[in-house]
């Protein structure tokens, strides 16, 4: 019992893997990246009806074991630089030209050089997984230790290093408001969505550091600026892909930043989309959780989002379903229908009007019904 | 190097001045989470570091800040010895006082 519910967490790190092994083969083993992530989408809808609580023991204590999570979190940052440099490999024997052939290294067979259709698929294999690794820096930045650095390196490898501070200063204090900008407004896309979170927390982390430093006396310039420190955690794989492939690297890594940074927003939009907090303290129903048996195996419980943004502190192997509102599907079916804006509109009206009916306050109802009349064009069905 | 493995593994005490109440607070668990643990009504909100609300000040004894206060206290703050209990772990026993007054910062 105890070693399935640890050892079920591990989906992403052993896919990981297999996304680096079946780029390092290369051929169309190159997409298998892309492969996995669709074949996830297939069996998360499969299995969206199974919701399952958090298990615990007799003693009320939870099943998770704290080192083993921590060393996988911890080990999934040597992955997520493995994937940079293994497609950094593929782009310098691109823009090499380094003629296609089979060799083997041991008993692995392996396809050396790569053609441009591959290549595509071993960007995209690696912007998908990258972007995965968001659950990792987003658990490892409610540590406040040594976990809280490594997630800075985690989210630098997409580019994101100032998710870290913005996550917990101001995602976690302003959510459901407008001072939140990883709070998707009713009538907003996924698309419009992922620019406005990523710039608006960002600005956040370069206000608040700037704050900071002129408290301390100190010029924005300066070693002690974690906003600027982010971007040059960043700076290696800038110089890896230039170094690989020129302006094919540049090209390439930019696409892995947008998509991957693309997943991340995905998933801010989809936990509190539309959701409204006036002020005070943050409560179950200014979050959406998405529960499903493999997302939350998957996405390390990050979808029971209503637990985890009242017990911040708490580890993911103990967030539990709490009543909050719930899309009752996983994360991957949801993702797919934000990509179709109105497909997603249709889907999520009806948890809103329950949401406007059941969960939200009268203050919160009053502009629930002003975004519905001005974004929506429609009144609430609560009036 | 047994020094290291044996640092900080005995329980600190906390008394909280204005109300007479002392608790034992644990290695590598917050003061905050100590006292609600105790049923004490410490006010309290984003758990996170981030709202503020469970400033208190350390008048004698030394805490081990997980985060760097200077993001949510103001310089004078932390002068004047306050610390964040979500995020303070005990490095000795502590004499504080909790600017209960304070609850809701936003």
């Amino acid at each position: 019992m105890k070693f399935f519910i640890n050892a079920r967490y591990l989906i992403v790190p052993i896919s990981s893997l297999i996304t680096i092994f079946g780029i390092f083969i290369g051929s169309t083993y190159a997409w298998t990246g892309v492969i996995l992530f669709g074949l996830y989408t297939i069996i998360d809808t499969l299995t969206k009806d199974i919701h399952l609580k958090a298990e615990i023991d007799d003693d009320g204590n939870s099943y998770g074991i704290k080192i083993f999570q921590y060393l996988v979190m911890y080990v999934m940052l040597p992955v997520f630089i493995t994937i940079q440099i293994i497609l950094a490999w593929r782009i310098y024997q691109y823009t090499s030209g380094v003629v296609l052939q089979n060799l083997s290294l041991g008993s692995i067979e392996y396809q050396n050089g790569i053609s441009g259709i591959n290549l595509i698929g071993a960007v995209i294999s690696s912007a998908l997984w990258a972007g995965l690794g968001i659950i990792y820096g987003h658990e490892l930045s409610h540590n406040k230790k040594e976990g809280f650095f490594v997630s800075r390196l985690i989210m630098a490898l997409s580019g994101a290093s100032h998710f870290t501070y913005a996550h917990v200063y101001n995602h976690h204090l302003d959510l459901g408001h407008e001072d939140d900008p990883a709070t998707a407004p009713r009538g907003r896309n996924v698309y419009l969505h992922t620019w406005l979170s990523h710039a608006g927390q960002s600005k956040f982390s370069f206000d608040m550091e700037a704050k900071k430093l002129k408290n301390q006396g100190k010029s924005f310039i300066n070693k002690d600026n974690r906003w600027l420190l982010g971007y040059f955690y960043s700076l290696p794989s800038i110089f890896l892909f230039i170094w690989s492939g020129g302006l094919v690297g540049l090209v390439a890594l930019a696409a892995v930043w947008i998509l991957s940074n693309f997943l991340l927003e995905a998933l801010n939009f989809m936990g509190h989309y539309g959701l409204i907090r006036k002020d005070g303290a943050v409560e179950h129903r200014h979050s959406w959780d998405n529960d499903s048996v493999f997302t939350s195996w998957f996405f390390i419980e990050i979808g029971r989002q209503c637990d985890h943004h009242v017990r911040g502190e708490t580890y993911f192997w103990e967030l539990d379903d709490v009543g909050g509102p719930n899309y009752g599907i996983g994360y991957f079916s949801l993702f797919v229908l934000t990509l179709y804006p109105p497909l997603f509109r249709k889907f999520v009206h009806k948890h809103l009007d329950n949401w406007d009916k059941n969960f939200a306050t009268d203050e919160e109802r009053l502009i629930a019904n002003k975004f519905n009349i001005d974004q929506l064009g429609k009144a609430s069905l609560v009036s | 190097m047994l020094k290291i493995f044996k640092k900080n593994k005995i329980p600190k005490r906390a008394a909280l001045l204005q109300s007479n109440i002392n608790f034992e607070v644990l290695p590598r668990t917050t003061l905050l989470s100590s006292a609600l643990s105790k049923g004490i009504d410490w006010p309290h909100r984003c758990k996170v570091g981030s709202c503020g609300t469970c400033k208190c000040r350390v008048v004698s004894g030394e805490v081990k800040p997980n985060i760097d206060f200077s993001y949510t206290l103001n310089q004078e703050e932390i002068d004047a010895g306050f610390v964040l209990a979500c995020q303070s772990e005990l490095l000795s026993d502590i004499e504080v006082e909790i600017n209960i007054k304070n609850k809701e910062k936003k």
